[in-house]
């Protein structure tokens, strides 16, 4: 009897057994480790600020310490400021802000209120700011916003254009463009139009800008305007589908995102000279990279790239990137990171 | 002799004893991958192997003669049909995404037709409308008999997914990376799957370039169309991009995912293929080269814009269309 009652047991066991076996063969889909819990695979000279799940975190060194950034929204895309003070972006799920804020992330600042719906319930007239790039002085602050737009209900318009302020007062977005700030592009209407912009040294404002090719794709590539609303010059084609310009220390070695009209892409390095482009090198191949960004050094670059089996979007660097013979493409986080890959990495020398 | 007799008797019953406990073990084995696979079970009954009936005894359709398609890796072709399927529509469906997809297993070769949802023709049911709104009057066998008799082509199977399922497997899947175009923004995208007023709006943007997208970014990509130069057709390449996306997962699935993504699926997905079909899909799906892709969309010349019975609709140019879909596509007999 007693023998019967332990088979029937073993019996019952073997089902459980065959049933959780099956379950522990399901391929999970993993929870990316929050990078404060990892460790840097390469060390970096300064100070590195990513985004992750709506947070900054700043790598020193082996050291990864999260900036202690108000609660609500996601916090992304930072710049650092002569000051090692931040420039970062709060993104609701219906408008974003501009912020600055210290090192240790104490907000001095709010730049920005575009949340208009919140008093009139139309949430048309909300707004977002996004991609800030400060400008060659360190006084000036450039970025995209889709203002102007028609009124609410008066057309589905809603695309980037690129606009710069001085730094240190707040400025309106309201749907007419942005008081006490300068125009700087009209976009191709219904594409997205023109985002990223990147001050140069001269003046002159390099940016991506998309575009409708009136074959039934939009695509986007590299545009320049040496003053407000003067007209842009393309500095690749649109079969490059070339974005995400990212400008070295030196003013002039450009890295780029290019898909080729692709569903990979290539983060492709070239010298401007003038007005124009030169030769366009290949330093990571057929990659999902975006959000390329120099270090201020000017001879090393970021970029986000999935590479790992979980696909998570992690930091990657090549040393000497601008240089004739650029290093191999090297991981700087754990696999098991997954950072915002539209957020480029912010590289402080201190 | 007496004590031999006894001894066969004994071993008779050892033998008969072992035969029970091992039938014992296999009962408690085979109940134990049942009760883990009886999501899988469920959805299958309900879900999967949808029996083809016709419309008012009107419309015929052809067996589905490609059955064996699968393990012969044979050629094959599948309707996909996508649903917005919140609570606005109470059970009555129109597809807003229909790609027409050849299969080739042996070469490895996939091929991806999007027919615009507003394009005129003549439906199943005998008088003409958008294409969109076959499913509505008849169910997949509907839209299957008005892409077969206005494309001239022969379908093999179906699958259709609603919104909700489309997220939650893509969830399940631990999401997908996609190289996102451009800025998909749209001040007017329908706020019908947050559980409030279906008919509200909300305000989505999706970022440009490579990115990580969960099952309700996707969604926001593949949906969105207010703020875009070619509208539903930028739509419908943004839902082969995920489709493609979505090839790259299938390499890491296994059998054992089924149950799971049967459970997210819920009774968001419908199909006439078998369980067994969908699961021997995977790996095909997995081992397709990128390069292996081809992606149609019917922009101008192949459509027109019209305003038709009180609507705007894309009016079809079959001269073009009809010998571009036989260029990838059976003609049906």
């Amino acid at each position: 009897m007693r023998r019967a009652a332990i088979l029937i047991c073993l019996m019952m066991f073997s089902g459980l057994v065959a049933n959780r076996t099956l379950a522990v063969l399901q391929t999970h889909a993993t929870t990316a480790s929050l990078i404060t819990t990892t460790s840097p695979q390469v060390r970096l000279p300064g100070t590195i600020y990513v985004s992750q799940q709506g947070s900054i975190y700043a790598i020193s060194g082996s050291t990864v310490r999260r900036l202690t950034l108000p609660q609500g929204g996601d916090w992304t895309q930072p710049r650092v400021l002569p000051d090692d003070s931040l420039l970062v972006i709060r993104r609701f799920d219906e408008y974003s802000d501009l912020y600055h804020v210290s090192a240790s992330g104490h907000v001095i600042s709010r730049l920005t209120s575009d949340s208009q719906a919140s008093t009139n319930r139309t949430l048309q007239l909300d707004h977002w700011i996004l991609w800030p790039a400060i400008g060659p002085d360190g006084t000036s602050v450039y970025f995209a916003t889709d203002s102007p737009k028609p009124a609410p209900s008066q057309s589905y318009e809603v695309d980037f254009s690129l606009w710069s302020a001085p730094l240190g007062t707040a400025f309106t977005i309201g749907d007419n463009g942005v008081s006490g700030a300068t125009r700087w592009s009209v976009p191709d209407l219904f594409t997205g139009g023109d985002i990223q912009p990147v001050p140069l040294p001269d003046g002159s404002v390099l940016y991506s800008s998309y575009a409708n090719t009136g074959k039934g794709t939009v695509v986007t590539r590299l545009g320049l305007q040496t003053t407000p609303n003067s007209p842009m010059r393309s500095l690749t084609t649109l079969h490059q589908d070339c974005g995400a310009p990212a400008v070295a220390a030196n003013g002039v070695t450009v890295a780029m995102v290019c898909t080729n009209s692709g569903q990979t892409a290539d983060l492709e390095v070239a010298t401007l000279a003038g007005n124009a482009l030169g030769p366009l090198r290949v330093v990571a191949a057929n990659c999902l990279c975006n959000s390329p960004s120099w270090s201020s050094s000017g001879d090393s670059l970021l970029y986000m790239n999935a590479s790992d089996p979980n696909g998570n979007f992690g930091l990657w660097y090549i040393a000497n990137a601008g240089g004739a013979h650029p290093g191999a493409p090297r991981r700087v986080t754990d696999s098991s990171v997954d950072l915002d890959a539209t957020s480029a990495a912010a590289w402080s020398s201190r | 002799m007496r004590c031999r007799r006894a001894s066969l008797k004994t071993g008779r019953q050892r033998v008969t004893r072992g035969s029970f406990v091992a039938a014992g073990f296999l009962v408690s084995i085979v109940t134990g991958v049942l009760l883990y696979f009886l999501p899988a079970i469920q959805v299958a009954l309900r879900d999967t192997g949808q029996v083809n009936t016709s419309l008012g005894g009107t419309v015929q359709l052809k067996p589905v003669s490609a059955s064996e398609n699968l393990s012969s890796n044979s050629p094959f072709t599948l309707l996909l049909l996508g649903s917005d399927s919140d609570s606005k529509f109470n059970g009555d469906f129109l597809t807003q995404s229909m790609i027409l997809t050849r299969v080739d297993p042996a070469t490895r070769h996939v091929t991806m037709l999007s027919i615009p949802r507003d394009l005129w023709v003549r439906l199943c049911t005998g008088g003409n409308g958008k294409i969109d709104q076959a499913f509505l009057h008849g169910g997949a066998q509907c839209a299957i008999q008005t892409v077969e008799r206005d494309l001239k082509v022969h379908i093999d199977y179906y699958a259709w997914i609603g919104l909700q399922g489309l997220v939650s497997v893509l969830n399940e899947l631990g999401g997908v990376n996609v190289i996102a175009n451009n800025p998909v923004m749209d001040d007017y995208y329908p706020a019908d799957l947050s559980g409030g007023n279906p008919y509200d709006y909300q305000r989505i943007l999706v970022l440009p370039g490579a990115q990580h997208m969960s099952g309700t970014l996707a969604l926001e990509y593949v949906r969105a169309r207010h703020d875009d130069a070619y509208g539903d057709f930028a739509r419908s390449q943004r839902q082969q991009q995920i489709l493609i996306a979505l090839r790259a997962k299938t390499k890491h699935v296994s059998i054992a995912d089924i149950p799971s993504l049967a459970t997210s699926l819920g009774s968001n997905f419908q199909t006439d293929m078998s369980i067994g079909q969908v699961s021997g899909l995977l790996p095909v799906a997995g081992s397709v080269p990128l390069g292996s892709i081809t992606q149609v969309v019917l922009l101008p010349p192949y459509t027109s814009t019209a305003y038709v019975g009180g609507q705007d609709a894309l009016m079809p140019n079959w001269s073009l269309i009809r010998p571009e879909v036989a260029k990838y596509f059976p003609v049906a007999a």
